[in-house]
């Protein structure tokens, strides 16, 4: 379904990616691990199709199709979506609003039916359908901008689903209630891409069912199965870099 | 402009204007003097306009209307094909597409509302054509007109006082609470005459009122000055609200002035409503506020094509614990220039000011100028601004677009939201108009 092949990003003047590889198929679970500054973020953020990051070689492609020079609406049309590592505020902009107009948008549903469907997942989410009046993330602490981010991702339903780093800055709680929510979004049939540091937030996930891609400098170093995140849990990086002799 | 018009014609030409009104109204002699007195102030008085050269006005005054407007408009039909599409576009009512065409004109929407505010009058509340107010109030009538400006001010106060025609005359009696918005238009579109209308608004003690006057569509003009005058006073613990709502055709320049008193513990809340792309807009009301009273100016901003806007807004806290905000949000596109320059002033212990301005620039070629200022008298007063200029954020932008919404709508749901928490008292039927005007504009279909 995603093909990133032999990808090489620039932002801001700065090589971020140099020469990934990477295929997910319908409703696969994927996991890149990494240090800080390894590229995982960039990753993300290329295949959403952010603006500012240039693929300078390589292509992506979607069901066959490629994306590579494709707006980030129009990626989403298609099916993928990212939740943000850090999604941003939008002033004056109410949750209920800009929910039902994506639901229109990209569903095709009428209002009211889009304003009940909202509605009734927010409170899977943990959001009261007050909450649902407050601006986008205005105000919002880690752990209400991340499950506002799942909330999306359960009403939209995408074909992929990329989660950048749905952990951080999220209290224990929410942490739960998010790690559920992957889990069942998998189990729907959604591919997933998660980029983490932590092998906690998949404490509901099927260990033996997923791929783990280490990024290193720009480049997946190393996949393997689940097994990965408990080592790397348990002693970090470093040894998986000795092996592959970076 | 071709031919060189005197002081001496434009006054001559206003002296006219002063015989066909006094005669039109039917108006007492008193009335007639105050223009006269204008007249003989025009001469002399200053003429600082940063945009209108005093040749200009002189101009203007010559030849007050437009060309190019249709002379005869008697029904929707015979407005420019490009205003109906607009007006389509935006799906305004029958009533507003009417007054928009002039065809409503102040008779006839006292008519829609008069059944109505009979009742009201009854209570305590009279809306009248100033006009009116002139020959049926004559005694309040002089007591509130023209005391918070000076004719001899500028030329354009005395060109205005000389030649005001249409307006509002509210009085709201004591204890009355009005619990509707009342909304009132007030153009006089047949007439030759400059665009020059007086509003007066009289709030008794612990009153209620909002006042929306204008509308969110454009209105066809004929004229290419727009002077209007409010004079607002607001007495003791009296809580009122207006909301101007206008949306100029790219040829006028409009220079309202606006006043008002607010007595003690009164608090009254003037929230201005700009959607258009006018020539230039200039003005720089003022308010002075007594003991715990409060004033609030809201400025709401959509800039468009070449449009001009100078914002000013003094408020002078003169009484214990007054308070004063001046607040506004502006949208400035293509090629629009906006500035703000509010200024509080804080004359007695324990008041409270602040300038607030935000600004989302939406083209390179626009520009935004602040100037907050802030006085103090005292040395226990809390006066403060804050002032943001920018443009729209990438990755707010890329946030929703990555949610499917393309470019186009997620740029006019940021300028929708940007504006949004400053309408927050606006009801919700023009809410709605002016979120299709901001989206309109965005998407460069006005």
């Amino acid at each position: 379904m995603l093909k990133v092949e032999n990808l090489h990003v620039n932002v801001e003047d700065k090589d971020i990616l140099r020469g990934v590889d990477l295929e997910i198929n319908e409703g696969e679970f994927h996991v890149v691990m990494g240090p800080n500054g390894s590229g995982k973020s960039t990753l993300a953020l290329t295949v959403a199709g952010h603006p500012r990051y240039e693929v300078t070689r390589g292509r992506i492609t979607f069901d066959g199709e490629d994306i590579t020079e494709l707006g980030p609406d129009e990626r989403a049309k298609k099916g993928i979506l990212l939740a943000f590592q850090v999604p941003p505020e939008v002033e004056g902009v109410k949750i209920i609003e800009f929910l039902q107009q994506v639901l229109v948008e990209l569903k095709g549903l009428d209002p009211v039916e889009a304003y009940d469907l909202i509605v009734k997942k927010a409170g899977e989410l943990w959001f009261k359908e007050e909450d649902l009046h407050r601006y986008v993330n205005v105000g919002f602490s880690g752990g209400e901008r991340k499950r506002l981010e799942l909330l999306q991702a359960v009403l939209i339903g995408p074909k992929l689903l990329i989660l950048d780093e749905p952990d951080s800055g999220v209290d224990v709680d929410s942490l739960s209630v998010i790690s559920r929510k992957i889990e069942e979004l998998h189990r729907k049939g959604t591919a997933i891409l998660l980029i983490t540091h932590y092998g906690r937030i998949l404490e509901h996930i099927d260990k033996g069912d997923i791929r783990v891609h280490v990024m290193k400098d720009g480049r997946i170093v190393r996949t393997g199965g689940g097994e990965l995140v408990e080592r790397i849990d348990r002693e970090g990086f470093g040894g998986i870099f000795e092996e592959v002799g970076e | 402009m071709t031919e060189t018009i005197t002081i001496k014609d434009a006054k001559a030409i206003i002296e006219n204007q002063i015989e066909e009104l006094s005669k039109r109204n039917r108006e007492p002699e008193w009335m007639t003097r105050i223009r006269y007195r204008a007249l003989e102030a025009f001469e002399k008085a200053p003429h600082r306009d940063p945009v209108i050269s005093e040749e200009e006005l002189l101009h203007f005054i010559a030849k007050p209307e437009i060309e190019g407007v249709p002379e005869h408009i008697e029904s929707i039909d015979d407005l420019p094909p490009e205003m109906k599409a607009l007006l389509d576009r935006l799906g305004i009512s029958e009533v507003e597409q009417k007054y928009i065409a002039g065809l409503a004109v102040q008779t006839d929407t006292g008519v829609i509302y008069n059944e109505f505010l009979k009742e009201w009058e009854k209570k305590g509340l009279t809306v009248l054509p100033t006009e009116e107010a002139v020959r049926r109030y004559p005694d309040v009538v002089k007591e509130h007109f023209l005391k918070l400006f000076r004719v001899d001010e500028s030329k354009l106060t005395a060109y205005h006082t000389a030649v005001w025609n249409g307006g509002i005359f509210l009085h709201v009696k004591e204890g009355l609470k009005v619990p509707f918005p009342l909304h009132l238009f007030f153009l006089i579109q047949e007439s030759a005459l400059a665009q020059a209308p007086h509003i007066i608004i009289v709030a008794e003690k612990n009153t209620e009122f909002h006042l929306i006057e204008g509308c969110t569509a454009p209105i066809l003009l004929k004229h290419s000055l727009h002077l209007d005058m409010t004079e607002a006073y607001f007495h003791e613990g009296a809580k009122g609200q207006l909301t101007v709502l206008q949306n100029w055709p790219e040829y006028v320049h409009t220079r309202p002035m606006t006043r008002a008193k607010i007595g003690k513990g009164a608090r009254f809340i003037n929230t201005t409503v700009t959607l258009g792309s006018g020539k230039s807009n200039i003005g720089d009301p003022r308010y002075w506020v007594d003991e715990n009273g409060y004033v609030e100016l809201n400025g709401i901003l959509l800039g468009q094509k070449d449009f001009y806007v100078d914002l000013g807004g003094r408020m002078y806290l003169q009484g214990k614990g007054a308070g004063g905000i001046n607040a506004s949000k502006a949208v400035i596109m293509d090629e629009s220039t906006v500035i703000t320059r509010g200024i509080i002033q804080a004359e007695a212990e324990k008041t409270r000011g602040h300038i607030s301005c935000d600004a989302l620039l939406m083209s390179d070629k626009a520009t935004m100028e602040t100037y907050p200022g802030l006085i103090s008298k005292v040395d226990d007063a809390q006066l403060s601004h804050e002032a943001a200029i920018g443009k729209i954020r990438e990755e707010e932008l890329f946030y929703l677009m990555s949610r499917g919404l393309d470019e186009e709508k997620a740029t006019q749901l940021i300028v929708k939201g940007f504006l949004e928490p400053m309408l927050k008292d606006i009801p919700m039927e023009f809410l709605v108009e002016i979120r299709k005007i901001i989206e309109l504009a965005v998407s460069g279909g006005m």
